[in-house]
């Protein structure tokens, strides 16, 4: 479970963030404003650590506590590094920091990474561990309800095109000096932040709404790695990340009309599988995974043919995905929706690919699969349910006490405080 | 790596119990100016590990007039905080690595940036 886990993280996780770094930079967006508050409300000389802090986009704040961040991918603490910032390599699941010396930790964006709830319960247990007395640590992860919609299922691959045009808007570079302190006054950074939502709004996750189509914007359902192996299945092995970039399914047939169906005959991988479903025409189906499920059970596979009712669903699906923003860039929808109408339009005509269509669910499937020339990284997530990121750590974390719990643009955001002293070490 | 943080950081190698505090050996320092807060030095001392930052600044040829402990009212002794404050954040290892008390094994210190990730082994 643990090696899945692992494996899991390593491939659409780690190595989607390692490639995709250099595409973060210079392109930042807007802090969440109750991250922002929480960071301005510490003490001035506390110590703020942020876990997972990626190019260090919230350890400009205030100017009057020491932070540090530690992240996983290297060019992206280098780029943190490059800005001014105290920050480590590590894993989170073990920091390299001791216990009760920090004052306050951000976890951002981080623990909706995890592939399991055991593996989701010890990152927050290490942040617990290296938390004060009292200490508070404040979590953001993406919510599966929205506004509008909601995830259909809680275990997703978001796929990011780097090819993507950037916002023409990003020319604001947010170069620091090497010394801390240096150059700032109060926050004043967050003047070089003051710009148009459309270059506010990239993140590490996504490019801008604004100059996205809208049929890249998909996701792919998944089951929880936790339900998965629950089957006991033995055909959890490692997957590779050449099967999952490839354009077409490893194992692919032809019937007699010449439409595609894929073959699960390749011997059960559960990510491997993942990826022909990503490369498939046909199989794009609510509950797409189910058979995935059951082939690790051990059933005869299914094949997925290319029929009419299929095909309704799936171009429904799609439509339906494509048209719901992402959990971070929600909150900007409101003050880019003029310029999203003008932009778009002009931005989709230039970078649509001769054989994409934005009516076709089909077509926009193959959109997404088949860009020329890139490469698809797909990342995944654990989206959260209403309440579930409180009861996990209420269960599972007798040192933290969940203070507050709201739903901001999308993601759940919990503040927990340490109010007892850790018991078990993690290892 | 500044010695502020360098304070933090512990072996978390599988085993270790007594994992700090990081020898430091450093083949590349630098020490570059940091506007001096006193405030900001003066709540910071109360949460050092104080023994392991003056062996830390030691071995590092920058000890200069630190005492071996934190001398009484310092909040408003400021030439002690400047002398804190040049020490805990001016002095920059670049390059080196930490070296875990117990197990002796070195964590690479890059570009600035220690790499503190464990083998498999070692988690």
């Amino acid at each position: 479970m643990e090696d899945a886990a692992c494996q899991l993280e390593r491939d659409h996780v780690h190595n989607v963030y390692e490639k995709i770094a250099p595409f973060f930079n210079d392109n930042r967006y807007k802090a969440w404003p109750k991250v922002r508050k929480f960071l301005l409300e510490q003490e001035p000389g506390s110590i703020v650590a942020d876990v997972g802090c990626g190019n260090g986009k919230y350890l400009h704040i205030n100017e009057n506590v020491f932070k540090l961040g530690c992240d996983i991918c290297r060019p992206l603490v280098e780029s943190a590094w490059n800005q001014g910032h105290e920050v480590q390599l590590c894993d989170s699941l073990r920091l390299p920091y001791r216990d009760g010396c920090f004052d306050a930790i951000l976890s951002i964006a981080v623990i909706h990474h995890f592939s399991t709830k055991e593996r989701r319960i010890r990152a927050i247990k290490e942040m617990a561990r290296t938390l004060r007395m009292g200490g508070r640590m404040m979590i953001y992860v993406w919510a599966m309800e929205q506004k509008r919609r909601k995830f259909e299922k809680q275990d997703i691959f978001v796929p990011w095109n780097p090819n993507l045009p950037c916002c023409p808007n990003c020319d604001q570079t947010l170069s620091r000096y090497r010394a801390q302190g240096e150059g700032l006054q109060g926050d004043g950074t967050d003047k070089h932040r003051k710009v148009k939502s459309t270059s506010s709004m990239l993140d590490r996750e996504e490019s801008p709404v604004s100059t996205q189509p809208r049929m890249q914007r998909l996701w792919f359902f998944s089951r929880s790695l936790d339900s998965v192996l629950d089957f006991g299945s033995p055909t959890v092995s490692r997957p590779s990340s050449q099967e999952l970039n490839a354009k077409c399914p490893p194992a692919e047939e032809r019937d007699g009309n010449g439409a595609r169906s894929v073959s699960w005959g390749r011997g059960g991988n559960f990510i491997q599988q993942v990826s022909s479903l990503f490369s498939s025409r046909s199989s794009l189906e609510e509950d797409i995974f189910g058979s995935v499920t059951d082939l690790c059970a051990g059933l005869s596979p299914k094949k997925k043919s290319n029929d009419g009712s299929a095909m309704t669903q799936s171009v429904s699906l799609v439509q339906e995905c494509s048209s719901m923003p992402l959990p971070d860039l929600v909150s900007y929808q409101k003050d880019i929706q003029l310029e999203e109408s003008e932009i778009a339009g002009n931005q989709c005509q230039e970078s649509i690919h001769p054989q994409q269509k934005l009516e076709d669910g089909t077509g926009c499937v193959e959109t997404c699969c088949e860009s020329e020339g890139s490469e698809r990284f797909m990342r995944y997530y654990h989206v959260f349910r209403h309440g579930e990121l409180t009861e996990l750590i209420e269960n599972n974390i007798e040192e933290l006490h969940v203070m507050q719990t709201c739903l901001d643009h999308a993601n759940w955001c919990v503040v927990a405080e340490k109010v007892k002293a850790c018991i078990n070490k993690p290892f | 790596m500044k010695l502020l943080t360098h304070n933090m950081l512990t072996s978390h190698v599988k085993g270790v119990t007594k994992g700090y505090p990081l020898l430091i050996k450093a083949t590349e320092v630098k020490v570059n100016e940091v506007e001096f807060n006193p405030q900001f030095i003066s709540r910071m001392i109360p949460k050092l590990e104080w023994s392991a930052f003056i062996q830390a600044a030691e071995g590092l040829g920058h000890l200069q007039n630190l005492p071996s402990t934190v001398v009484p009212e310092f909040e408003n002794n400021e030439d002690f905080l400047r002398d804190v404050h040049k020490v805990l954040l001016e002095v920059e290892v670049i390059e080196g690595c930490l070296q875990c008390p117990e197990s002796g094994r070195e964590f690479p210190i890059s570009r600035g940036v220690p790499n503190m990730l464990l083998n498999e082994d070692e988690s």
